[in-house]
Order: C-alpha cells, then structure tokens, then sequence
C-alpha cells in the first residue's frame, strides 16, 4: 500500500461517511478501525525506517515550476509524533463513544481531522505542509463550535480566526525561504538558503508559537479548550498543540539553528513567562476545565524553555515532555468535562468529594494530576528532571526557576484536588449520577497506563527519541 | 536478590493487597502484615549478612548525551534506617488490625502504607540523589493520601493539602540542587558527591547553595522552622499514620539526607545553619508542645523539637549523636504515638487531653509502656533518650559556633520535653476521670494487638539505652562524643527534676494553682502564642493567600482578560468601527456612486500627474 | 472555425428556439465544441488575434462554467446571452491589439447591460440602472484615455507601444476606465450594489466570468506598459490594491445580507487580482492571475447561483435565513461551506493554492511587505466566511426556514462547480504548464 492513501484515504473516508442521510451509529466503529488501521500502518512504517535521516515515500503531483510537489518524507521525529497521534485518537475515540449528538458527523470530523494530522507529519513540502497543517483547523472548527459548550461559537471561530492568521505568517516565511533558497523542501533548505533573514525566522516563530502557545499568543487556548468537547480538548491539547511544538522544533530550530542560536533567549523569557503567568492564571481559576487548559498551557512554557537550550538532550527532553504532556494533560481534560456533563457545572466550588461517588474516576484523575505537576513515577517527573538538567547544562544554575512552574502548578492542583475531589458531597455531587460508558473507562484507563508505564521505563520512549535527534548532532551541537 | 525483592515488594504488594482487600477486607490486613514482616525479615536478613556496602549501579534512562542512573547503595547508615521503617513500619500494621477495625476502606489503607514503606526503602538505600528524591516524593505522596485518608471530612481533607504543599515548597529545592549538582559534579552519586565537596572538586559557593537548598527540602519533610505547621494539621490523619509516618521514619529522612552527605555539608561549611535554623525549631517545638490540648498534637510538638535536636547534634558536628537520637526518637516516638492511639481508641476517638484522665487502671499495660517512651524522651537515665541527648547538648556548648544562643535554644528545649511529656502522661492516667460519662466507655485493648506491638517497642527503648555506643559505631564508625562538660549532666537532671516536680504540682496535686496562673492576661497571651505555633501558619496563609492569590494572580488575571486577551476581542471592535467608517461613506445612491468613481479618477490622475512631474 | 465562431452563430440560432431542453443540450454541445476547438488552438480567425495556451485554458474553463450558469437556468433568454457573453469573451482573450482590446471588451460590457436588463422587479431594476450608469461613465474614461494615446502617435491596430506623458496618461485613463469591471477602487462603488440587487445568476455571470476575463485581458494587454515604468505603476498599483482589498473585506464583515457579503468578497478579490499586476515583473505574476481567475470564477459563480437557487429572491438572502441550512440540507451545506472555504483560502481548495501562487508572486517582486498585507486581508476575509458557516451550521434552525432545496440541474451545476474548485485544488500542474 503507498502511504499517501494514509492521509487522503480519511479525508474520501469522512465524506463517505457524512454524506448518508440516515444518522449512522455505526461510524464510530469506522473510525476506531481505520484509526487502529493507520496505527498498524504507522508501527510498520517505523520498523521500516533507515538507521537516520528520511525515508521517501513517494512524490505526487508535481509542478516543477513552483516545486509543488507532495513529498512524503518521514524520519522518526515525524513517526513517533504520527504514533502519539494515533495513540491519541483511537483513545479520543474511545472515550466520545456515548456521543449522542449528531455521532456520524462528529466522528466522520474526526476521520478527516486523522487525515491532515497525518499529512501535516508526513509532508516535507513547505506548501503541501502547510495545506494540511491549515486543514487540521477545518474539523477543529466544527467540532468546537457544533459539539461545544455554551460559550461554543465565539471559542470556535476565535480559534480558527487567531490561528489562521498566525498561518499567515508562517505562510509568508515559506515563501521568503523559496525566494531564498528556491525550493520549498524542508529537508533541503538548510543547504540550499543563501542567507536566512532574521524576518524568516521571526515570522515562523511568532506563527508557531500560536499553535503551542506561547504567551502572550495564548488566550484562544482556555477559550477553545474549555468550550469543546471534552475528547476534543484532549486531541486538540494532545495533538494539535504538539504539532505546534513540533513545528517550532523541526523549522524555527532545526532549520534555522543559526538564527535560533542568536534567539534562544526568546524561547527563554517567552517559555518562563509562558509557564509562570499560566501557573498564576491556573492558580486564580475556579473554573475545573479552566484550570486544565492553563496548567496545559504552563508546560508548553516549559517545552518551549527546553527547545531553546537547542542541545540534544534538551530537544530529546522537549519531546519526551510533549508526549508526556500529551497523555497527562487528556485524561484531566476527559475527566473536567464528565464532570460538567454529569453536575452542569464549571465551578470547583459547586464540587467536592467526587471521591465519594467515583472513587476510580477520582483517582485517575488524581494520578493524571499528579503527573501533571510532575511526581516522580509518572511521566511527568521524566519530562521535568530531563528539562531541568539539559537546560542547566545550556543555561546555567538560574535555570532553577523553573521550578518555581513546578511548585505553583503542584499548588493548584493539590487545591483542585481538594476543592473537587476530596472532601464532603456538594448539593450537586449528591444529586449527580457518576456512572461512565465502560470503553470511556477503559481509555482512561489506558491513558493511566501510560503515565506511569513511561515514568517508570522512561528508556523505551528515549531509546526512539534520542535516534531521531541524534542524527542532527553527530558533530555534537547543531 | 534480597535488596531487589526489598526495593518492589512494597509497591507490587501495595497493589496486591489492594485487590485483595477489593474480595475481602479481611485479606488486605493478612497480606498487608504478611508483606510487612517479610520486608523487616529481608531487612534483617540483610542486615545479619553484612559484609560491606551493597552498591549497584543501574542505569536509568538516557535522554540525549546525558545519562541519569538509579543506582542501590546500602550501608550501615541505610539499613539502621531499614530497620526503623520496616520493623515499625511491621509492628504499625500489627497495632491497625485493631485501629482500622471498624474503617471499611481497609484495602486502601493497607495498600497506602505499604506504598509509603516502599518509598522510605527506596529513599534509604537510593545510591543517587535522584533515586533518593523519588523515595522522597513517593512517601510525600503517601504521607498525603494517608493524611486525607479520611477525604470525607473538611479537616482531613485540608491537612492532607497543607502537608503536601508545605513539603513541595522544600522538595523544589531539593530538585533544584539536584539539577545544580549534576551540572558542577556530573554525577548524583551520594558518596562521589560527598568525596567531590571534601576535595573541594566543587565550587565552595555552589556546595554551600546547594547545601542550603537540601536543608530547606530537610526543614520541610522534618517539620523544622518554618515549614512545621503541616505536621501538626497531618495529625488528622489515622494516628498509626502519626506514628508511622510523622514520628518515627518519614520525618527522620531530612535528618538522614544531611547525615548521607555529612561530608558535603562539612566541606560546604554549612552545619551551622542547619544546627541554627533547628535551634529555633527545636524551642518553638518544646514551648509550643505546652500549651496543647489534643495528644497528638503535643506528640507532634515534640516530634519537631526532637528532630531538630537530631539536626543540632548534626549541626555541631557530631554525625554519631544526630544519628542516634534519631534512632533513639524514632522507636519511642512510635511508641508514644501508638499508645496515644490506644488511648484514642480506647476512649471512643476522643484526642482532647482535658476529658481524660485517672485511665491508669484500665489502660495499665497502655500507661506503663507509654511512661517508658515518656522517661526516654525526657532524656532520664538509663532510657535512650538520655544519651543521645546529652551528647547533643553537650556538642552545642562545645562547638564555638553553636555555644550561645543556639546552645541555650537547645537546653531549653532539652529540658522541656520532659515537661510536656510528663504533663500528657498525667493528663492522661493519673487522678481522677475529668468526663466521668467517657471514662465509663473506656475498654481495655486486645493485648495481642494493641499492648504486644507496644511492649515491643518499649522493650526496644529500654534496651537501646544500653547499647548506645555500640548503635553509634555502627551507624557512624565512631563512639558518641562523652559529654566532656563538667556539671553539665548533674545540671541537666536537676533542672529536669525541677520541672518534673512543676508539671506534677500543676497538673496532678494542685489544678487549681494552675489554672490561677492560666487566668492570668500575660499567661493568656503566653498561651494563645504558644497555642497557635507562634502563629508562623497564619502568616503563611495569610502571604499565600492575600500576596499570591489574591494579589499576584488576580491582577495577572486582570491583565489576561483586560489587555492580552482584550487586544484580541479589541480587534472585533476595531473592525466594527472601520466597517462604520466604510459604510457611511457607501450609499446607495448613485449620484453618489458616479461622483465617487469621477473624483476618485481626479485623485489617481492628480497622483499619477504629480508623480510625472517628480 | 474557433470556438468564437459556433458561439456566435449558435448564439443567433438560439433566437428561433423555442424548447428549452433542446436549447439547453445544444448549448452544452456547443460548449463542448468550442472548448474542443479551443484546445486544438483554433484562434479567432481575423487579424490582431491570437491564442496562447493560457488563454486557451482559461477559455476551457470559461466554458466549463457558463455550461454550469446554463444548466442553472430557466429563461431561453437568460441561455442566449451566456452564449454571447462567452462569445465576447473569447474574443476579449484572444485580443491582441488595442483597438481589438477596446471593441471586445465593450462587446462585453454591452452585453452584460442587455443580460442585466432582463429585471423582474424593481430591486433588479436598481441594480442594472446603477451598473449601466457606472459603465457609461467608465467607457467615457476608456475613450478618452484613447484618445490620449493616439495624440501620441501611436496606432490602435497593435499592441502596446512605449509612450510618454500623454500616453501614459492616456493608458492610465484607461486603466481607470478599465478597472470599473474589474471594481477596483475608486471604481468599485456601483459593484456592491448591483452585484446584490440584480439576479444572481446574472451577478454570477458578471461577478465570475466577466470579471476574471476583463482582469486576464487587462493584464495581457497592459503588462508591457505595466513593465516600462514599473517603479512609477507600481506604487500607485499597490496603493490601489490593498485600499481595494482592504475596502472589501471590512465592508463585507458586518453585512446581514449573503449577497451584499459576497459582493464586497468579490470588491476584495478584484484587489487580490490586481497584485498580479503589481508583480508584474516576476515570473509567476501571469501564472498566479490566471490560477486567481480559474479558482476564482467557479468559486464565484457557485456562490451566487447557489443562493439564487436558495432563495427566489436572493438579494433578500439574509444570514439568519441560513440557519439550519446545515441540518435540512446536507448536501447544499456541504457545498456552499467549500465554496466558502474556498473563498477563505482554506487549502486543498482552488482558492488557496492561487491565492499562495499570487502572494508568491508578489513576494517574488520584492514586496514582502504587500505580500503581508494581502495575507492579513485573506485571513480577515475569513471571519465573515466564517460567520457565514456559523449561521448554517452552528446555529439552531430557525422556526420559519424556508429555504429552497435544489433541483436536479442546478444541483448539478454545482458539482461541476464544486469538480473544479477541488480539482484545481489539488492538481496544479495544468495551470503552470501553460503560458500566457
């Protein structure tokens, strides 16, 4: 099978399924196959992959002229993101499973949104890179403003608006590098640039630190994320974040290294900002799902401080904490919003000992918390020591500030904890009937799993993380 | 074989006896106890086996060029502490067959001790720092959940933040030196460390930060000055939590991190402010201890003010009487906190000093042991408390830079534990029942569960007394220092006499004259201070909650809402005003529209005519 | 023969005929057969004209979509003039020389004034007065920009030649002249309105085909002129450009009527097409306003006969109409939403890739800043198209819907429509094949 069908097989797909006019409850076991399927395809792919660099996957529709050319290009930077995106949908999908509204539209959008997502990892032309990477906003858009809360549209289109025009500008730095370098071949610009602009990397960065977020690019984030769908705050925490993250990875740093060597102290202030202001933010908020998103956004400043250290231990440490963060981050978004639909309420003080109702809900919960303010034992801790000592080395002895990130975001959610979990039933915890579709259990079951997998046997993920960037500093820095 | 059984045993029993209990409670206690002596049976194993210090190297993870290991190191000073906390840790799951008896969430009780036992293993025979601060986060994640053991409740619940958070703020710095010193030394190893600060192979400023910051993490997990007041609120938790934990082993693992690297601390000329910072502690703990009203606080009390004479006798150099008085204060701090909770339970979960009272005759067994705990921690020969006391006392007035102020902090609190201590013990047993109602409820524990763990552990103190040299070369390779300070001892024992004799008029022969004096406006005050801890937690709360929250992050969410994110809802503004603006000036008329088209052409004209011209 | 012949006679035949269906089939036949021709490179057989490939393929496309414009309709009369506006426009394209330029593009205009005054109530009737009136003043412009450079002493019957103040002048005036039907400000005040008021198959026909031909034909013939001074057009270009864009896209924001939005969308890409012009020094100005004009003219033409098919009266269109549309119709929906899209710039969709090939071009002609500029634009552009979207899907149905769902043609009509916006989406080769 050629892998260009692996992105536009779910884009075909999801008309496929949209279309019939009878609401098919079916389409969720569609979904669940073809995202089991592209996850088997996507292992196969990574087995296949040559020892370093890229493995060509073909080239389609070429136009010389423009050097418009779908190249499918993969290395194991963009596979193991494609296997977290995987991961995260098939347990995304497992947990919209009770879906009563509209199922066929939702999980056909989520069919669509697997295509581009793919695209987006797969693709190392600038243009079709950008095609796919804008695509990814369409079913976010959709599934914000159809499937959301009550602040629905505005989260929606606020989100698609900020983002698109953050494209804008990562749009404008593709075509200053092709002016430049006269390809839009991501893997052969670095050589092919004559001169990079300081414009060229600014506009990237700004572009993609939206997407992550970055502050003080960040305020479509809590809107958004709280407004969708519980599951689809999970792909857009989980995944869409990540493709930000990585994004700045592959072409603000490893494009540009020089440039971003001279800007590094950006990354810095804008991740320390980013993670302290967010903490502060997450801190004041009453708001459970709130909370979530600004603790999200908190450790995106931290990814970001990680990325700018620019050495291989910080970048391998960057994306082990965006696959930690990925897994951590969900099943609390999963859980803030069960508890929303179960209670009708945001507000933490409506809340208390959820404990005492859902005892196993609560405690993933708690675990996901945990590992969110990084416990030793879960993912999180991997990703904070790693980030702490790789930007020491980078940086020096100061770099201990960050955490005060983790003592502010340990204080926020042993408070939440307090004011949701524990202590006596509020009016509404009583009233509330907590029982949970079993498969949605079980994904966040699976995503406790791997929390605490990946604390403890850190090395499996890091055996795969360290080859994707080691090809990158063979002469020992970039 | 035995140190990787000890090292997972804990954790996969956790879950073990968890499902278990899940089929029937009954099975989480059996397993629960089965695992715990199997753990003190591999700890002695081991330690019968000694020969010389196990130490495996294992390689964690690598995250780019960078490696972090997660090696075993067990030597002397480690299996002391394997033996306090898995042979208490043992006798405490004995004693809460009958404490959590009626408590139906038994499965996850016993599933979160043994969690916590696994993390004090894992802290005590961590070969790098980094393995040290997992052990150190589990068991402060165990400490959490066993404080809010009772979520249900407001106090419980509260507590077990207030432990978490407290000890968090300490634990960031001790991650932070964790990142410091693997940056200046490369390597977390503890003994390379310690060999690294004596060669001076680190930067004296650096090991002294650090040095500074591994105190901080010790002063929270130890509840020193001033970050105790979360062990006095984790007394809400079950009092064989208490006793466990926040008296005999969690709370000795700051002590033990200075004392695994003495040597960093020497070299980094930092004793000194430990032994300052814990002077301090060690007189708000005793003074405070006074004027408590629940028993488990009081014990609390004195836990802090114990440990810090534990920190002092490490301050001033001596690593053999920190050590001892460490071990010696972990057995009868258990054991005077699981016969409080006899006490507790016998009388119906009733903590208030003021309703007991004359139970001597029904809780004999119960009162005896729990004097010998008292007699050892007021430090009267021939218990253990007196020698490892005295040598602290003792180090103080002899190291010039303690002798003073810091010495006379530690005296004075030397001196009061027997006062606090005597006065619980009367309160408690001697004269006659103050709520007659309760005293007719009060039973006589089950000897087997309750009296058995605590004969043990006064037995222990008993003969720990006469052992203490041998206890100290062990743990150190040196004898406690012989308290070379003339009259200091007849001094000491008179001036303990001397209290003794005002506690017992106070609280045994005259209430009366006491209550006088308590009646007082000064004593009042005194009294109110005293009461609330010197009110160093309503300070903090008080900074938290109307510098950080209320202030810090109220504005930077005013910020957020009005500027960042009102720049962006201004931009809808913005266009609607320029829509207007455009709007007005496009109307349908189309004169207008033809005037707009002939003058605009004039204007382009005009430019282009200009421009020609130029 | 050429395609403009059998358009042309065909077009007279259609007079005698009286059955729709056979007029209808035979016009799709004659389509056929002149884009056949067209793509054989028949050229309009007379001097001062001429066939390029990117004409031809421009030409291929233009039948494409009048064929769609004539499955949509209903009038016999409607039929005929779709013919002669394909018949002008081919000629327009195929111009080479001024005189040619100017008498095919009047050719054009005229027809659009007889297409439009087929009105059926009075709003129609205000829509084409105000056209008629605007083009009248434009035509002016045109000949007496003429007039300008003849006084030079240069000829008519050639292209266009180096000139000097007067002429320059002169081409200016009829540029400006020009710019009426491309609705470049400040030509662009009629457009709005007329775009609006008239039937939107008309507007479709006028907003899609017309103005893509008149903006490639411009270009064509114009470029050389463009060229010789550059350092003075341009400046005056891009100012003209982006108050265009800029214009259009705001006024189009807060509007509560679909069509009135879509008329100010079509005000903002009249200023994107003439970015080409500004960067008419790069390479890729050519290729990025033909692809402009391809995208453009189906995404367009879509839009409007989709909303006359919404709504008998669809200058009435208003966006609360559209709740539920998303619901009741899934189909309609869908495509409105891509054609939106489309519009917006979302990719994978014609609009998208030219409208990147176009800021290219502009990048590419040293102006980075203007590239900036225009993407800003596109991306404000896609809050009204997002509102838009809201309304059909976001929204609750409204108690009184009462839009109409399509019939068979017309729906077809729409997937041809659809069929291109998607194809030159994604297969770009054949547009950068061509030369213009």
């Amino acid at each position: 099978m050629s892998y260009e069908l692996l992105i536009f097989a779910p884009l075909a797909l999801s008309l496929l399924v949209y279309i019939p006019t009878r609401n098919l409850g079916g389409t969720k076991y569609v979904a669940l196959a073809l995202f089991v399927y592209m996850f088997s395809k996507t292992i196969e792919l990574y087995k296949q992959l040559p020892e370093h660099g890229y493995m060509l996957l073909g080239k389609f529709l070429e136009v010389k002229a423009f050097d418009f050319v779908l190249t499918l290009q993969v290395d194991r930077l963009s596979v193991i993101m494609l296997l977290l995106t995987c991961v995260l949908l098939i347990l995304v999908t497992l947990s919209s499973w009770s879906l009563t509204k509209k199922p066929a539209a939702y999980f056909s959008l989520l069919i669509f949104f697997s295509g581009a997502i793919f695209g987006v990892f797969m693709s190392t032309n600038f243009i079709w890179f950008f095609i796919f990477w804008e695509l990814t906003l369409i079913p976010m858009l959709f599934l914000v403003g159809i499937w959301g809360a009550e602040g629905r549209i505005y989260a929606a289109i606020k989100f698609f608006l900020y983002t698109h025009v953050a494209s804008m500008l990562i749009l404008l730095a593709f075509f200053l590098i092709y002016k430049q370098s006269g390809t839009f071949d991501m893997t052969l610009v670095k050589e092919a640039m004559l001169t990079t602009p300081a414009l060229i990397w600014w506009l990237m960065f700004i572009g993609f630190a939206v997407k992550m977020p970055l502050f003080p690019f960040h305020t479509w984030l809590p809107d958004a994320h709280v407004q969708a769908p519980s599951p689809v705050s999970a792909l857009l925490a989980g995944v869409l974040l990540k493709m930000g993250a990585y994004a700045m990875m592959r072409m603000v740093i490893l494009l540009l290294p020089i440039q971003a060597e001279k800007f590094a102290w950006i990354f810095v202030v804008l991740g320390l900002l980013t993670l302290l202001y967010a903490g502060f933010m997450a801190l004041y908020e009453t708001h459970v799902k709130k909370m979530v998103a600004y603790s999200s956004i908190s450790h995106m400043g931290l990814i970001a401080i990680a990325m700018g250290a620019m050495s291989y231990a910080s970048l391998s440490a960057a994306l082990f904490e965006m696959i930690g963060h990925a897994l951590i981050i969900s099943p609390l978004f999963l859980i803030a919003g069960f508890l929303h639909q179960k209670m009708n309420t945001w507000e933490m003080t409506d809340m208390g000992g959820v404990m005492q109702k859902a005892p196993y809900l609560s405690a993933i919960f708690v675990l996901a918390g945990l590992g969110a303010l990084g416990l030793p034992g879960t993912m999180g801790f991997i990703g904070e020591i790693t980030i702490l000592i790789s930007t020491i080395e980078s940086f020096g002895s100061w770099m201990v500030v960050i955490l005060l990130g983790s003592l502010i975001s340990a204080s926020y959610l042993i408070w939440t904890f307090r004011r949701v979990i524990y202590g006596e039933m509020s009016e509404g915890v009583k009233n509330a009937n907590f029982s949970m579709n079993r498969v949605e259990f079980f994904s966040l079951l699976v995503f406790a799993f791997l929390i605490i997998l990946f604390g403890i046997y850190p090395q499996t993920l890091f055996d795969e993380i360290n080859q994707a960037f080691g090809v990158y500093f063979t002469g020992g820095t970039l | 074989m035995n140190v990787g059984l000890l090292l997972i045993l804990p954790f996969t029993g956790a879950i073990a006896t968890f499902l278990a209990g899940k089929l029937n409670q009954k099975y989480a206690f059996y397993l629960a106890e089965l695992i715990g002596f199997t753990l003190f049976g591999l700890v002695l194993s081991i330690f019968l086996s000694y020969e010389r210090p196990i130490n495996v190297a294992i390689e964690w993870f690598s995250f780019g060029n960078a490696t972090l290991p997660f090696g075993v190191y067990i030597d002397h000073l480690s299996l002391v502490m394997l033996l306090i906390a898995t042979g208490l840790g043992a006798l405490d799951i004995h004693f809460s067959h009958d404490y959590m008896k009626e408590d139906p969430d038994k499965p996850r009780y016993y599933a979160k001790i043994l969690f916590f036992i696994g993390g004090m293993i894992l802290l005590v025979s961590a070969k790098e720092l980094l393995g040290l601060f997992v052990g150190w986060e589990f068991m402060g994640l165990a400490s959490y959940l066993l404080i809010s053991f009772w979520h249900q409740t407001k106090d419980p619940a509260d507590a077990g933040v207030a432990a978490f958070l407290y000890t968090k703020f300490g634990d960031v710095f001790l991650f932070a030196a964790i990142g410091i010193l693997y940056y200046y030394a490369h390597t977390l190893d503890l003994q390379y460390i310690n060999l690294l600060a004596t060669w001076h192979q680190i930067p004296d400023n650096v090991s002294f930060v650090v040095a500074i910051f591994i105190f901080i993490a010790a002063i929270g997990k130890s509840g020193q000055f001033p970050l105790f007041p979360w062990l006095m609120r984790a007394m809400e938790g079950p009092t064989t939590v208490s006793a466990l934990i926040h008296g005999a082993t969690m709370v000795n693992s700051g002590i033990y991190i200075v004392a695994r690297m003495f040597d960093f601390y020497v070299a980094a000329e930092a004793l000194v402010v430990v032994a300052a910072v814990a002077s301090l502690s060690a007189f708000i703990g005793a003074t405070s201890a006074l004027a408590q009203n629940e028993i488990k606080k009081v014990l609390a009390y004195s836990t802090m003010s114990h440990l810090s004479l534990a920190f002092i006798g490490l301050g001033v150099g001596s690593l053999s009487a920190g050590m001892t008085h460490l071990t010696n204060h972990a057995v009868f701090k258990a054991l005077l906190f699981l016969g409080a909770g006899a006490v507790i339970m016998a009388a119906r979960h009733n903590k208030d000093l003021f309703r007991l009272g004359g139970a001597w005759k029904k809780l004999t067994l119960v009162g005896l042991f729990m004097g010998v705990g008292a007699l050892s921690l007021s430090g009267i020969p021939p218990f253990s408390g007196f020698y490892s006391k005295d040598a602290i006392i003792a180090g103080a007035i002899l190291n010039p830079k303690t002798y003073g102020l810091i010495s006379t902090l530690t005296i004075i609190a030397g001196v009061l534990s027997v006062a606090y201590v005597f006065r619980i013990w009367l309160l408690i047993f001697a004269g006659k029942p103050r709520d007659i109602e309760l005293h007719e409820r009060i039973k006589t524990p089950s000897k087997f569960w309750i009296s058995l763990p605590l004969g043990i552990m006064a037995l222990i103190t008993f003969v720990l007394g006469f052992y203490q040299k041998e206890l100290s070369e062990y743990v150190t390779g040196k004898e406690l220092p012989e308290a070379h300070v003339e009259y200091l001892l007849p001094l000491l024992l008179s001036a303990i006499i001397l209290v003794g004799f005002i506690v017992y008029k106070f609280y045994k022969s005259r209430p009366d004259a006491r209550d006088k004096l308590a009646a007082q406006p000064l004593m009042k005050t005194f009294h109110k201070i005293l009461f609330n801890g010197y009110f160093v937690e309503h300070m903090i709360t008080w900074f938290v909650k109307n510098v950080i929250i209320n202030s810090v992050s109220k504005t930077l969410n005013w910020i957020d809402v009005r500027v960042i994110d009102g720049a962006v809802n201004g931009m809808l503004n913005l266009s609607q005003k320029i829509f207007a603006l455009f709007n007005a000036t496009h109307t349908s008329k189309v004169s207008n529209q033809a005037g707009v088209m002939i003058l605009g052409l004039l204007a382009v004209l005009v430019v282009i005519f200009i421009g020609s011209l130029v | 023969m050429s395609a403009f012949t059998i358009l042309f006679a065909f077009g007279l035949l259609s007079f005698a005929m009286r059955s729709s269906l056979l007029l209808k089939l035979l016009s799709l036949l004659v389509l056929v057969a002149a884009g056949y021709l067209t793509l054989n490179s028949y050229a309009l057989p007379l001097n001062g004209f001429s066939l390029t490939s990117g004409v031809a393929l421009f030409e291929v496309v233009l039948f494409i979509v009048l064929g769609a414009a004539i499955l949509n309709e209903d009038e016999n009369i409607n039929v005929t003039q779709t013919i002669f506006i394909g018949t002008a426009s081919v000629a327009l394209l195929e111009s080479n020389t001024l005189l040619n330029f100017i008498i095919s593009f009047e050719a054009l205009s005229v027809i659009s004034f007889v297409l439009v005054a087929n009105v059926k109530n009075a709003t129609q009737a205000s829509g084409a007065v105000k056209m008629f009136i605007a083009g009248s003043i434009a035509t002016a412009f045109i000949v007496l920009g003429a007039a300008f450079y003849l006084f030079e002493n240069h000829p008519l019957n050639s292209g266009l030649q180096n000139v000097e103040t007067f002429g320059t002048l002169g081409l200016w005036l009829m540029l400006m002249g020009l710019f009426y039907k491309l609705t470049i400000v400040p030509m662009h005040s009629w457009a709005a309105d007329s775009y609006a008021e008239i039937k939107a198959s008309h507007a479709a026909l006028l907003s899609g085909a017309a103005k893509t031909v008149a903006a490639l034909a411009v270009f064509k013939t114009f470029s050389p002129f463009l060229l010789q001074n550059l350092e003075f057009n341009a400046p005056i270009l891009v100012a003209l450009a982006i108050v265009t864009m800029t214009l259009g896209n705001f006024l189009a924001l807060f509007q509560k009527k679909v069509a009135k939005i879509l008329a100010y969308s079509s005000i903002a890409h009249a200023g994107y097409m003439l970015l080409a012009f500004v960067a008419v020094k790069s390479a890729y100005a050519s290729t990025s306003l033909l692809y402009i004009a391809i995208a453009y003219v189906f995404m367009q033409s879509a839009l409007f006969t989709l909303i006359g098919n919404l709504k008998e009266n669809a200058s009435e269109l208003s966006l609360e109409d559209l709740k539920g549309l998303g619901e009741k119709d899934k189909i309609t929906a869908l495509i409105f939403t891509v054609q939106l899209f489309s519009l917006a710039g979302v990719p994978l969709l014609a609009g998208f890739i030219s409208k990147a090939v176009l800021v290219y071009a502009v990048v590419d002609a040293d102006l980075p800043i203007v590239a900036l500029v225009t993407l800003l634009n596109s991306a404000l552009s896609v809050a009204y198209y997002a509102w838009i979207v809201k309304h059909v899907y976001f929204d609750e149905a409204s108690l009184d819907y009462e839009l109409k769902s399509l019939r068979f043609a017309p729906l077809m009509a729409q997937f041809i429509l659809l069929g291109g916006t998607i194809y030159f989406g994604i297969f770009a080769f054949g547009v950068f094949k061509v030369a213009f």
